[in-house]
């Protein structure tokens, strides 16, 4: 963690929050002081406290999981959140929320956009269909091209290296888990180059 | 490597183009994201601007073939392709007359045929109509164009549309400055030169302006940040540019289709470099058209401190594939704003404070007490 992060936490006198949770007091943090906290500041100690307790692994699961214990899942079925709330919510779950809790984002209501955002906010799991940008199902066999030369590909496969290009810009470790109870397939980790 | 360049701003240094990259590049989009955030407050506080404005765009057809364009139709006639009278430009302002727009943003494809008094008696025409009505309309690239078509010279340009009305520049047409890059997307019309002479001639003539970059296609960070110098530069001699507006490329129906559009994180990181680099532009703008109003009112928090309008009728972005709304009404904004935990100031187009709202009764802070009461957000799976 950078000292411009640490300075900002321990600005925002939170830097315990780390040593309690480390400790496993979870009982002494106080969420109030949490809430009224700077979103960024919560954000980046909830992403610190992801990396510590759950690793660089992001799991994306392309349809419903049938269930699992120890999983908070952003946002609930049908509700429209402010995008802002719902970034502050997966923080305050990865902060106050049993160590190593699954922190998941359903995509296909929060919209990519935002759970690509929440993964550096404490998520670390995304669930959601593999569908197009309007939300339609692909036809079957559609295919798509990225740039005039490229050969093309089924346009479901290629929404998925989007999923899992952006988790390895955020600097973790895509693996697609396609229907439970399957073996999941990991995605390879690729270093950040100077392309976007 | 962002705590030598947070010292640097600390100490009040200029950053550099090493720096720029290395914003770009850094792992932590948070801590690139606090650090502007953090230039923002101390620029404007929680204030965070918008301003009731009408988006008209009289015609689509454009000689130039940009790659990234979804809009343009190459001539009349075309499917799709369409030129208003004067008549018809005039009744968009006039069926706004129950929520009269502070200001008209007018942006144009490249008519070959159009004469240039059809574009004078369209800015007196909306003057006639609405005298207090703010004109920001023509690119960099129409003016230039224009130069050359009427075999005038830029500076005669801008005086003539300056006494027909013209009150400044909007930002478009500067797509990515970097000779690799412009030469491949927007062959055909103005040089990274020529577009940035345009400003530096209307802010000599005492015309502001408004900067842009349309990020997220075949550019590299390199070339953002040449890009954002540039501007940098001009800005240090004329002092002119009023707000810097990144632009996310969006491929549906272009030439460049076939790419993914920029990501959110993407976005939010430029606003924040943007935020960064340019130490000298006043304003930093999430446009909502662009990057939707979510990760607009997300940006707000990453250097950004202006969310655009209620815009109303762009139609550039949407034959791009634009998810975001037409338009959105002046209380959708400030709620947009408030939710952000600022404070929304409806502005004139020179920032001039039109209205100040306030902050929310309970902005974010509606959540938390929601939250700690009843969290409703959250469900458990188990």
């Amino acid at each position: 963690m950078s000292t411009l992060v640490e300075q900002a936490i321990a600005a925002a006198g939170l830097e315990d929050v780390l040593l309690e949770r480390r400790a496993g007091d979870l009982r002494t943090i106080d969420a109030n002081r949490l809430a009224a906290s700077d979103l960024l500041v919560l954000g980046a100690l909830a992403d610190r406290v992801r990396a510590e307790e759950v690793g660089s692994v992001v799991r994306v699961l392309t349809s419903p999981p049938l269930g699992g214990a120890g999983v908070v899942t952003f946002p609930a079925a049908e509700e429209k959140v402010p995008c802002l709330d719902l970034l502050r919510a997966v923080a305050m779950a990865r902060l106050t929320g049993p160590r190593s809790v699954t922190v998941r984002v359903d995509f296909g209501q929060s919209g990519l956009e935002i759970a690509q955002i929440a993964l550096n906010f404490g998520a670390n799991e995304l669930m959601g269909p593999i569908v197009s940008k309007s939300g339609a199902a692909f036809a079957a066999g559609a295919l798509a091209g990225v740039g005039k030369k490229s050969r093309l590909e089924l346009a479901s496969a290629l929404k998925r290296r989007e999923i899992e290009g952006f988790i390895h810009l955020a600097g973790r470790v895509p693996v697609f888990v396609d229907a439970e109870p399957r073996a999941p397939t990991e995605g390879r980790p690729t270093a950040q180059d100077g392309r976007p | 490597m962002i705590d030598a360049v947070a010292a640097k701003i600390e100490s009040g240094h200029r950053l550099s183009f090493d720096d720029g990259l290395a914003l770009f590049r850094h792992p932590d989009v948070v801590a690139v994201g606090q650090l502007a955030n953090r230039v923002r407050e101390r620029l404007h506080g929680n204030r965070t601007f918008f301003n009731r404005n009408l988006r008209i765009e009289v015609t689509n057809v454009c000689v130039a073939s940009c790659l990234f364009c979804s809009f343009a139709k190459l001539e009349e006639g075309m499917p799709g392709a369409h030129t208003m009278s004067l008549e018809e430009a005039w009744k968009e302002l006039e069926n706004r007359q129950d929520d009269p727009p502070s200001e008209i943003h007018i942006v144009n494809g490249l008519h070959p045929k159009l004469p240039f008094q059809y574009y004078e008696d369209l800015l007196s025409g909306l003057k006639r109509r609405a005298p207090t009505v703010h004109l920001k309309c023509f690119t960099a690239v129409e003016i230039h164009f224009f130069a050359e078509l009427f075999g005038m010279t830029v500076r005669t340009v801008l005086e003539r549309l300056k006494a027909a009305g013209l009150d400044s520049l909007p930002g478009g047409g500067a797509e990515i400055f970097h000779p690799q890059v412009r030469s491949r997307i927007a062959r055909g019309k103005a040089t990274a030169d020529e577009w940035l002479e345009v400003h530096r001639v209307a802010h000599a003539l005492g015309m502001p302006t408004n900067a842009t970059m349309l990020y997220g296609h075949v550019e590299t960070f390199e070339h953002r940040v040449d890009h954002l110098l540039r501007l940098r530069d001009l800005q240090d001699r004329s002092g002119g540019f009023l707000a810097f507006i990144p632009l996310a490329f969006h491929p549906d129906g272009n030439g460049m289709r076939n790419l993914p559009a920029p990501t959110a994180v993407d976005s939010l990181r430029t606003v924040a470099v943007a935020r960064l680099l340019l130490d000298n532009v006043p304003h930093i703008k999430a446009y909502w058209v662009s990057m939707t109003p979510e990760v607009a009112q997300m940006a707000l928090r990453f250097g950004a401190d202006d969310i655009d309008g209620t815009v109303v009728h762009e139609t550039i972005y949407r034959s791009a594939g634009s998810r975001s709304p037409g338009a959105m009404s002046v209380g959708e904004l400030v709620r947009l704003v408030r939710e952000a935990g600022r404070v929304p100031i409806e502005r004139d187009t020179v920032y001039n404070v039109v209205r100040e709202y306030g902050a929310a009764q309970a902005p974010e802070a509606d959540f938390k007490v929601r939250d700690r009461q009843n969290p409703r957000h959250l469900r458990t799976v188990s």
